[in-house]
């Protein structure tokens, strides 16, 4: 099957998109109470200075973001 | 007064979001009238303050962990739902004060309406009033207020504003006491309803949604029972109630509710983007930049510590010496006046000169957190410590640990995956904190000549950089082989929120300073003035009269040499001591330390420094009965020809071989021994409150020990 999503992992440096659905329902929780709802947009601002961590802006709020956070919210096309 | 009478305090809690200013708000109702649990004995990590109201009536602050919801991620939000869940807790109060970012506030209400359909009395405090009308963000808090049935107050933690208006809205709802009847905030779903119709009646809890919660978090919650465990278990099972997603969707429906009220009630021009706090990040995480500042600000760190507290140390010191000087003086020569110089006096001075370089340290951390820089580093550092079985969080531990390593394993609470948390608990201590630096100094000063390598190195600030690498080192590696061993598949996140950078806010950072250096010197500080005061004794008297029978025969001994007046005195003060108590326990056990190079005077330091491990110096200054000289030990200028504690160890040789006690391997293999081994009551006793039993304490103890007598064993044969 042809892959028909992209997510954070996918964005470029300063490339935004809204977030469609949380795959991880852990990590939804936590973030759905920090403010980052389904509909967000979400910018990639750089990643971390080691690699495997993403600093986003999502509606105002800074974020930083796991490889593995970040591949498991979907983002609209 | 209160409905309970008398006898209840009132209990208010201050509940708010991380990075809401709740801190800042805290300390401008409590001001210095405020404690933490730090030490033992305390299982709930709130800190408490007394406030006044108008009406001079009193009550008790609890300002419980930032939290964003009361469906919790971490041990550290997981305070406020077991509090909230259960009415009887000691921490459950009378009034709730909710403080919010009015800046942030369409992200800051989710708690606040969950706790609202707890049925509470609650004030909500829209704090950063000030920079919210510098920004043009138009508040009608009257409107507010009206559609949620509670008072607001918008206030500035920061400058006190309308912080007198605040006093008289909690006042009033205290003085009421009405019972509170108020529509839900948030419609229980049909399969909601039915779990807690069903908890309701099998547990007898009234609250809709209070059931709700315990429904949710029954798994975990402390003060359930296992049968009530079971029987919600058996609900959730029969009902097919899916907690996770149930959560997630009552989330999302209280944001759609109250959306709509922030979005009436507040005006908010079009954007206030902070670009101040993004040109910072760019630098401060950058690539190269963010690691480099990193290591910059580390650097300032420690050169202040070693550096810059010397000063206030040396004062202190001084100000120790003239008093014992002066008592010695004017106090006629008895035993209550030995134990006053040698044994009260010389344990207060060693307490207390810690105190310059804990403050320092604290100062500097706490201005770090509290612009928000600490957040960056755990998202810089968090790959390197995922290696080694930790999270980025755990940077802020290790960093906190250099000054002490209790306030460091609770910061440890951020972190929502088990097993990386139990790692950083368990490897913090490796980090060296501020109570080995006096036992380095004098180690090194005694062992290492203070010459300059390559001309610009001091050969003895070398080693004492190594012993931090040390304690680093080994730290990493017993984090990744614990990882190895325990290797857990279980969920771990990072998800954390980088504030927008702040001036520090001085009274937040003076406040912390006072509170970690007072619970310091009365919590260690009790611990080592007791040892001094037991180990003086011990010293000073021993079984029968064979103290008595020593100086005897130590006279006959120096009589037959033809010693000088000052020799025999040494030679009758070393006799006494071997006969003493302490003597005798340090004999017993040199066979065991020999192998490390140790004789049976370091054996007795040894010994009692395993409650705090500060006490090493204290100790040798009164085995070598330095008294009111002790206060020369740290001391780097060695201007006055005096007897220091360092010549005397110098001087000291092993009595059978006749060997020099003090030999660089000797040294070396004692440093290894305190970078390595747990020694710190303190320590063990938050590690077992925070890992829950004595397991993980035990195992961190005779694993420290075991290694650092192994490492320490190897050096000295390295080196002799």
């Amino acid at each position: 099957m042809q892959r028909r999503y992209r997510t954070i992992k996918d964005l470029k440096i300063n490339e935004s998109a809204k977030a469609i659905s949380f795959e991880d329902s852990n990590l939804a929780c936590k973030l759905t109470s920090m403010g980052v709802l389904p509909g967000t947009r979400i910018e990639m601002i750089r990643t971390s200075p080691f690699g495997s961590a993403y600093y986003v802006k999502a509606d105002g709020v800074r974020l930083a973001l796991r490889e593995e956070e970040a591949a498991s919210i979907l983002l609209e096309i | 007064m209160h409905g309970d009478g008398d006898s209840h305090p009132l209990k208010i809690a201050l509940i708010g979001n991380p990075n809401s200013g709740k801190s800042t708000v805290f300390n401008q109702l409590t001001g210095l009238r405020q404690r933490t649990g730090n030490f033992p004995g305390v299982t709930v990590e709130v800190k408490e303050g007394t406030i006044h109201f108008p009406n001079s009536q009193e009550a008790v602050l609890y300002d419980f962990p930032g939290t964003y919801s009361l469906y919790p991620t971490s041990s550290d939000e997981k305070v406020v739902a077991t509090v909230m869940c259960n009415p009887v807790d000691p921490f459950f109060p009378d009034v709730l004060l909710y403080v919010a970012d009015v800046t942030k506030l369409e992200k800051h209400l989710l708690l606040f309406t969950q706790l609202l359909d707890l049925k509470l009395p609650i004030v909500l405090a829209l704090n950063m009033a000030d920079s919210a009308a510098g920004l043009g963000i138009k508040i009608n808090s009257q409107k507010l207020s009206e559609i949620f049935g509670v008072p607001v107050v918008p206030i500035s933690g920061r400058t006190g504003h309308n912080t007198m208006r605040l006093l008289l809205e909690m006042e009033k709802l205290v003085t009421q006491n009405a019972s509170i009847v108020r529509p839900a905030f948030y419609p229980l779903t049909e399969s909601e309803k039915q779990v807690v119709e069903a908890v309701r009646l099998n547990l007898s809890i009234e609250e809709p949604y209070r059931a709700l919660l315990i429904a949710h978090h029954a798994n975990w919650l402390p003060f359930l029972k296992n049968t009530e465990k079971e029987t919600v278990a058996a609900i959730l099972d029969t009902k097919k109630f899916q907690s996770l997603r149930a959560q997630v969707d009552e989330t999302l429906e209280r944001y759609d509710r109250f959306t709509p009220i922030t979005q009436a009630t507040i005006s908010t021009p079009p954007a206030f983007p902070n670009t101040g706090t993004d040109r910072i990040d760019a630098i401060l995480t950058h690539r190269i930049w963010g690691p480099t500042v990193f290591f910059l600000v580390m650097l300032l760190v420690f050169q202040a510590i070693f550096d810059w507290s010397t000063y206030p140390m040396d004062w202190i010191e001084q100000g120790f010496g003239m008093l014992a000087e002066f008592f010695t003086s004017k106090l006629p020569a008895a035993w209550y006046t030995e134990l006053l110089t040698d044994g009260i006096l010389a344990g207060l001075g060693g307490i207390l000169v810690f105190v310059p370089q804990i403050a320092l340290l604290f100062f500097l951390i706490s201005i770090l957190e509290e612009i928000g820089y600490m957040s960056r580093v755990v998202f810089m550092f968090d790959k390197t410590m995922r290696r080694f079985g930790m999270n980025g969080r755990s940077m802020v531990s290790l960093i906190s640990g250099s000054a002490c390593a209790v306030p460091a394993i609770m910061s440890s609470r951020t972190i929502s995956n088990w097993q990386e948390r139990l790692i950083t608990v368990m490897v913090t201590p490796f980090i060296s904190c501020s109570a080995r630096i006096p036992v380095y100094l004098v180690l090194i000063g005694l062992a290492v000549p203070a010459i300059k390598i390559a001309g610009v190195f001091n050969l003895q600030s070398l080693v004492f950089g190594a012993m931090y690498l040390l304690g680093l080192l080994t730290a990493f590696l017993a984090g990744w082989a614990m990882k190895r061993w325990l290797n857990r598949r279980e969920h771990s996140f990072l998800a954390i929120e980088l504030p927008v950078y702040r001036m520090p806010h001085w009274k937040n950072v003076f406040l912390n300073v006072w509170e970690n250096v007072r619970s310091f010197i009365a919590g260690a500080g009790k611990i080592i003035l007791i040892v001094s005061i037991a180990l003086w004794a011990l010293s000073r008297f021993g079984p029968g009269d064979a103290i008595a029978q020593a100086e005897k025969s130590a006279l006959v001994e120096a009589a037959e040499k033809g010693k000088d007046s000052t020799a025999t005195e040494d030679l009758v003060q070393q006799r006494r001591l071997e006969a003493s108590w302490a003597g005798q326990a340090g004999k017993w056990m040199e066979p065991a330390i020999r192998p490390l190079g140790y004789d049976w005077k370091i054996g007795i330091a040894l010994l009692t420094s395993f409650a705090a491990r500060e006490v090493f110096t204290g100790t040798l200054a009164v085995l070598y009965n330095m008294g009111d000289q002790e206060a020369d030990i740290t001391s780097r200028t060695e201007t006055e020809a005096k007897a220091t504690l360092r010549q005397k160890m110098k001087a000291e040789k092993f009595s059978d071989s006749g060997k020099p006690v003090y030999s660089l391997a000797t040294a070396l293999s004692l440093l290894v021994f305190y970078a390595l081994a747990m020694q710190c009551f303190s320590t063990l006793a938050v590690v077992r409150r925070e890992t829950g039993n004595w397991k993980w304490a035990g195992l961190q103890f005779v694993c420290m020990s075991m290694l650092a007598y192994f490492a320490a064993w190897a050096v000295y044969i390295l080196f002799s």
